[in-house]
């Protein structure tokens, strides 16, 4: 377990080198630097504020040294200061020059995305685990015929319109639900469950809207799982002995159709992230995404490049602990048999 | 052909896309109105007669600015996914044939790529550039090639083993022969099938880039900039939004019915969700 674990954070490091390459190319995608860029956008761009990038990205001096440069700040972690937002850091907090401690533009957004992809995570291994089982169980019959509808609407829903039309009728039209934020107004004064209660009233839309894709496509998956180990020689052996059916249907079929789930589910991550600048931006959650979404409004180079890369980082540790989740599930990787 | 009409599902993809092509292309002569034309007499008027889908906040008609905005959605979408395919067949054709270092660059590409959050990606290299149409296109084409690469490679490790091609090989094939004569045409189902399947993410993607305002850019119509007026009218003008909604909905629904549609039939070994 321990060799596999290292060898799989060993595996981490060419692909965080790749992204570093890439990130870089990006900047310099814009014709001429991205100096002239912002200036095109923003003709009040100050002369200032280009300086400034053309000192943040050492853009005066020759390709391989800029590279050099973006690769220690990325080791650092540092990804300089924001050209809007008060000009705080972009990453953690660090003290400006008159020794007063800022804090990080991504430090406070990171737990908001976080705690919404968590929360979206949960419900759709919720919600999608009971779905693929159930038209598993009842392939071809109308309770699956049913499900099977729900996943293809489900696929083909775009999320921002499904969203603006929740926001509109649970939260306009009827009053039933908050449309902006994280929470109320005199949030304080509230008891511990009172807070709880208005979190989740702030987020239970933007949650929903951001596990509506996955969950379609995981409970399809369960259930193309479930049907294919319905049909093993093991399934058909546990039923001979007389196994209750829940038994075998729950002990053995599904623990062997969710394996792939884990991996499936560390896949899905970049998706949920990157899908958090609509719902975000949408509901004004002072998350990642919307974050992401100011900065390249703004053009605020430093945060998007930031975000960029820290987005890709949390998909590698995801990847990882799905990794080690599914080693730790299955006794085959886990003894070694495999890998 | 036959088998894939018989297929229940690829039946009704095929018909939805089919009616949304067709209006698409005969925009010009259905649209009852100029889809630009500002008619201040006639703002923010309900669906009725006159104008079927409403008109919205400068006295546009919306039925007009949809039926052009489908054109948009079915261009990008048909660029973008054309693109992604023409780069992922290369690169998966080239590492699934030569394997060896090849193979494992371009897989650690992919690696790569598909570590990024792709929506994250396509707003940098906009933020970068400038949001225009072709940029749009080019930009959803460079960020979603990895599946259809990983796809043609698995196929070529898999038929460069058939006895066919190493028969072939033998009888002295050259190896573009090998690659244009046997391995591509064998391989050509599951990349239709990652087209339209491709085509109808693109969709989405698109309409959502233009919600943001950071994909087609008025006064061009596509239906996710439609959406964007539609939220700032979202409580007088319910039209405003449903419309382009649906039709999203409707588009992306048809090219995946038509893709799974299309791999119940064409491909028996994978015939699942309607089997």
């Amino acid at each position: 377990m321990m060799r596999y674990l290292l060898k799989r954070l060993f595996w981490m490091v060419p692909l965080l080198v790749g992204i570093s390459l890439i990130s870089f190319l990006i900047m310099h995608l814009a014709p001429g630097d991205i100096t002239t860029t912002e200036a095109a956008f923003n003709p009040k761009a100050s002369e200032e504020s280009r300086e400034k990038l053309r000192k943040l990205y050492h853009l005066d001096e020759p390709v391989i040294k800029q590279y050099g440069y973006w690769l220690e700040r990325m080791v650092k972690l540092d990804f300089g200061n924001s050209f809007a937002s008060h000009q705080r850091p972009v990453f953690w907090e660090k003290q400006d020059e008159h020794g007063n401690v800022q804090k990080g533009l991504i430090q406070d957004a990171l737990p908001v995305t976080l705690l919404i992809n968590v929360l979206s995570l949960v419900l759709i291994i919720v919600a999608a685990l009971p779905l693929g089982v159930l038209s598993a169980l009842y392939h071809n019959k109308p309770a699956d015929r049913g499900i099977t509808v729900f996943v293809f609407v489900g696929f083909a829903v775009p999320g921002f319109w499904l969203a603006l039309m929740m926001m509109y009728w649970l939260g306009v039209a009827h009053n039933w639900l908050p449309i902006s934020g994280l929470h109320s107004l005199g949030h304080e004064k509230m008891g511990w469950f009172g807070q709880l209660w208005d979190y989740f009233r702030h987020l239970a839309i933007p949650v929903f809207i951001s596990a509506l894709g996955g969950l379609a496509g995981i409970s399809l998956f369960v259930k193309n799982g479930m049907l294919d180990v319905l049909h093993q020689d093991y399934i058909t052996t546990a039923r001979a002995k007389g196994l209750p059916e829940n038994t075998v249907v729950y002990r053995h079929a599904l623990r062997n159709a969710m394996l792939p789930l884990i991996t499936l589910l560390g896949l899905s991550i970049p998706g949920l992230i990157g899908g958090s600048v609509i719902a975000e931006s949408l509901f004004a959650i002072p998350g990642m995404g919307k974050l992401f979404y100011d900065a390249v409004l703004m053009r605020d180079f430093p945060v998007i490049m930031g975000i960029l890369t820290i987005g890709a980082a949390l998909t590698l540790v995801g990847n990882l602990l799905a990794d080690v989740a599914y080693a730790w599930a299955d006794p085959r990787v886990r003894r070694g048999v495999m890998h | 052909m036959k088998a894939v009409l018989q297929n229940q599902l690829a039946r009704w993809g095929f018909a939805i896309i089919l009616t949304i092509l067709i209006l698409a292309l005969l925009a010009p002569l259905i649209a009852p109105y100029d889809p630009d034309a500002i008619d201040v007499k006639s703002i923010l008027l309900a669906p009725s007669s006159a104008h079927w889908m409403g008109t919205d906040g400068l006295g546009r008609d919306v039925f007009s600015r949809m039926l052009f905005g489908a054109r948009i959605s079915l261009l990008v979408g048909f660029v973008a996914v054309g693109i992604a395919t023409v780069i992922g067949v290369i690169l998966g054709a080239i590492a699934g044939f030569y394997r060896g270092w090849v193979d494992v660059l371009i897989m650690r590409l992919v690696d790569v790529m598909l570590s990024i959050p792709t929506f994250f990606l396509i707003l940098a290299v906009i933020a970068f550039l400038s949001p225009s149409i072709w940029n749009i296109m080019v930009v959803i084409g460079l960020t979603s090639w990895m599946g259809v690469t990983r796809l043609v490679r698995a196929e070529f490790l898999s038929l460069r083993e058939r006895e066919y091609v190493l028969s072939a090989q033998t009888l002295g094939a050259k190896n573009g022969r090998l690659i244009f004569r046997h391995l591509l045409p064998n391989s050509l189902t599951p990349i239709i099938v990652s087209f339209v399947l491709g085509v109808a993410s693109a969709v989405l993607v698109e309409s959502g880039l233009s919600f943001l305002g950071l994909g087609v850019q008025p006064p061009q119509a596509s239906w996710g900039n439609i959406l964007t007026d539609g939220k700032e009218y979202i409580e007088f003008a319910w039209w405003l939004s449903l419309f382009p909604g649906l039709a999203i909905l409707l588009t992306v629904l048809g090219y995946n019915l038509l893709g799974e549609g299309l791999r119940d039939a064409l491909d028996p070994r994978s015939a699942k969700i309607n089997a």
